[in-house]
């Protein structure tokens, strides 16, 4: 299918990620948002300059950021006329952003705008307890000052017990690694292959700095100028000694790690780009959102399986016709039971109805320089990530490369997309 | 201009040099040490600018505030005015006018080095004027220099009272409306380190004539500051009038225009009608 206009990717801007606690613990959401903003800003000539939209979103997010994004592009350097909506679709965010900014272009309703998001797990919010804040609700409905101390005398102490966010599924009751480690079962993955895959990504992390890969998608933020969940000396034997903390392979080395940061994507119409002179990387070709019922027992993570399925069909092409895939690793197990579950004719025939296995991808063509394991995961700025990383790759490549992205998200959701290389 | 510089090691700490600065002076002609006053080395301290960002509206940037290289140096002006040979003392002292130049901008991880003097005693009409000149160099380059000037009542000087030329001030609708909780004063002395009690205590503030406390004038600078941070060049100069303390809790109006290349500001009353400030900016 070829859209009407093309949206294509000019570029990207990002903070170095940081381990949550450190060179970020003193920076909020809006802080974070707003630097990626002016860092994309000043890399595209964009200050003072009113763009048609910005869309972003965090995961983590304060009652008082109801306008994150918008208050965020106040505080930038772009022109303070510049729309900005919030999104939030769990860690497929960053993503979702993306895409919305993309199909506005696509369908004419913008030229210019940037997709992105951040989160921060330093500086997350603090709740009170659902006892104490239906007291509070109450009291300020109360019209005496009795019926207002009658409100608080139903509170128990433990209601008084601030509530710190969770990444707990409410439907059951599961941490996002403990429904993993039933994948991670399911499918057989071992402790080897997961330490490989996150070493893997380490390594190549660790190689595209050193190659200055990152010198025109990062601007450094408070004295940080390198994602710092880095090892760069890590490798399989020292992921071997760490202890599982879910199930009886998943470790604090082949999980993600809680990490701040935010990045985001500049898109175009192409024409519009090319005459204003800006980079075209790569166009946004199409994107798929899916979701799996874990609720009764679906992998959780897996849905972004279904929705690649969905969107090769439709675009007719097959799981092999990538030059790159860039698969979010939220653990080493999520990718590595995607790819499974991809191989697998009795899965493919049996979940997705097709006749047989949808294929394997090759491992050399996989997050070619690093993924979440190696730079951390900002909830919502994984996707701005992604996109802006897998552009600038295809974009090497030469035109017609193509590139998948994947991201699995809470609540058993999955966003994917593809990009090609103008 | 020579002058003795008196190096210190670290940025002085404030609450015994303030209580010292409260121990009654002479009432003979009043005299400011001829010293600079200088701190090499400074490493700006990451966890205090963002609490001084967040308490006065500025998002946490690499490029730090104009008001934020002020705060800096006013340990060294309380450093100064603490000193044997100083008959003025800053406790009681009324900030009139403060001007500061941002000569570049300032990343939060330079390594500073501070230097401020006292000079510029000069007669006014309810005591002396005098001027607290700081200057603020990253390596080579002075980034930035400010010069706070101050009422001292009942202070002696001799010489001609000069004429003391009103800002303008025009009623101009706000554009914002701003809320200043009572413990506003608590938190502007957590990050700028000023220990006034006027700001912080009733009693206090009773004292020096004031029905509450009263925020910091560089606070409200500052915020006036924050409101624009976003279209401020990376040079410019501020210039600012201290009309009238603004008592906590309070709420006020500000609004600010283009003026040229620059700005013009106020912090004023709710309705707009009286300035508590008001301020040029100016490239």
């Amino acid at each position: 299918m070829q859209l009407p206009r093309t949206p294509v990717v000019v570029g990207g801007n990002r903070t170095p990620f940081a381990k949550t606690g450190g060179a970020y613990a003193s920076a909020s959401n809006q802080d974070m948002l707003t630097a990626a903003l002016d860092g994309l800003a000043a890399r595209f000539g964009l200050a003072g300059r009113q763009l048609d939209e910005v869309a972003a979103g965090a995961v983590l997010k304060h009652a008082r950021d109801f306008n994150l994004t918008r208050e965020a592009v106040l505080s930038s350097a772009l022109a303070p006329t510049t729309p900005a909506v919030d999104l939030q679709q769990a860690c497929g965010t960053g993503l979702e952003a993306v895409i919305y900014i993309a199909n506005k272009i696509a369908l004419g309703q913008a030229d210019v705008g940037v997709g992105g998001g951040v989160d921060s797990a330093s500086d997350a919010p603090i709740a009170v307890s659902e006892g104490f804040r239906r007291a509070l609700l109450a009291a300020n409905r109360a019209r005496t000052l009795p019926d207002r101390l009658k409100a608080f005398a139903s509170l128990r102490p433990s209601d008084l017990a601030p509530v710190a966010p969770q990444v707990v599924e409410p439907r059951t009751g599961l941490s996002m690694g403990q429904h993993q480690a039933r994948t991670t079962a399911t499918w057989g993955i071992t402790r080897e292959a997961q330490d490989e895959l996150a070493a893997a990504s380490h390594r190549n992390l660790a190689a595209a700095w050193s190659a200055g890969f990152f010198d025109d998608l990062v601007t450094p933020y408070l004295g940080l100028t390198k994602d710092n969940v880095l090892r760069p000396d890590t490798s399989v034997e020292k992921l071997a000694a760490l202890k599982p903390v879910f199930g009886d392979t998943m470790t604090a080395g082949n999980s993600t790690a809680l990490t701040d940061g935010a990045a985001v994507v500049l898109l175009a119409e192409q024409a519009w780009a090319q005459e204003q002179g800006l980079p075209v990387l790569a166009r946004v070709v199409d994107a798929q959102v899916a979701a799996v019922d874990h609720t009764s027992g679906d992998d959780l993570l897996l849905a972004p399986a279904h929705a690649v399925a969905r969107l090769l069909a439709r675009q007719g092409m097959g799981l092999g016709d990538f030059a790159l895939y860039e698969l979010h690793e939220a653990f080493a197990s999520t990718v590595l039971a995607t790819m499974a579950a991809w191989e697998s004719d009795a899965w493919c025939r049996e979940r997705l109805g097709r006749d047989g296995a949808l294929g394997s991808i090759d491992r050399d063509r996989l997050n070619v320089t690093g993924s979440s394991l190696a730079t951390g995961h900002p909830f919502a700025a994984t996707g701005g990530r992604i996109v802006a990383t897998l552009a600038k790759l295809l974009h090497e490549r030469g035109a017609g490369a193509r590139g998948l992205v994947s991201v699995c998200a809470a609540g058993g959701q999955g966003v994917v997309a593809i990009l090609e290389a103008v | 201009m020579d002058r003795d510089v008196e190096r210190l090691d670290a940025l002085p700490r404030l609450g015994p040099l303030f209580a010292k600065a409260l121990l009654p002076q002479p009432r003979a002609e009043a005299r400011l040490p001829a010293r600079t006053v200088v701190v090499t080395g400074l490493a700006q301290p990451l966890p205090r600018l963002a609490d001084y960002d967040r308490v006065c509206g500025f998002p946490l940037r690499d490029r730090v505030p104009a008001t934020w290289l002020h705060v800096l140096t006013f340990g060294l002006h309380l450093h100064l005015l603490s000193a044997q040979e100083s008959t003025i003392r800053l406790p009681g002292l009324v900030h009139v006018t403060n001007r500061m130049r941002l000569h570049r901008p300032v990343d939060a991880t330079e390594v500073l080095d501070l230097s401020v003097r006292a000079g510029g005693l000069r007669p006014h009409r309810r005591g002396a004027l005098l001027d607290l000149v700081g200057e603020v160099r990253a390596g080579d380059d002075l980034v930035w220099d400010g010069t706070s000037t101050y009422l001292a009542p009942g202070a002696n000087t001799p010489g001609e009272v000069a004429a003391e030329p009103r800002p303008p001030f025009e009623v101009v609708p706000p554009i914002a409306t701003w809320r200043l909780p009572a413990g506003l004063g608590r938190d502007y002395r957590r990050v700028s380190g000023d220990p006034n009690p006027i700001h912080t205590s009733v009693l206090a503030a009773r004292a020096f004539g004031f029905a509450r406390p009263i925020i910091h004038g560089m606070w409200t600078h500052a915020r006036l500051l924050a409101a624009l941070d976003a279209r401020l060049p990376g040079a410019f100069t501020v210039d600012v009038s201290f009309a009238k303390p603004i008592l906590l809790p309070s709420t006020v109006g500000a609004w600010w225009q283009p003026d040229g290349d620059g700005w013009r500001a106020a912090v004023t009353t709710r309705d707009g009608a009286n300035p508590y400030l008001t301020a040029t900016i100016t490239p």
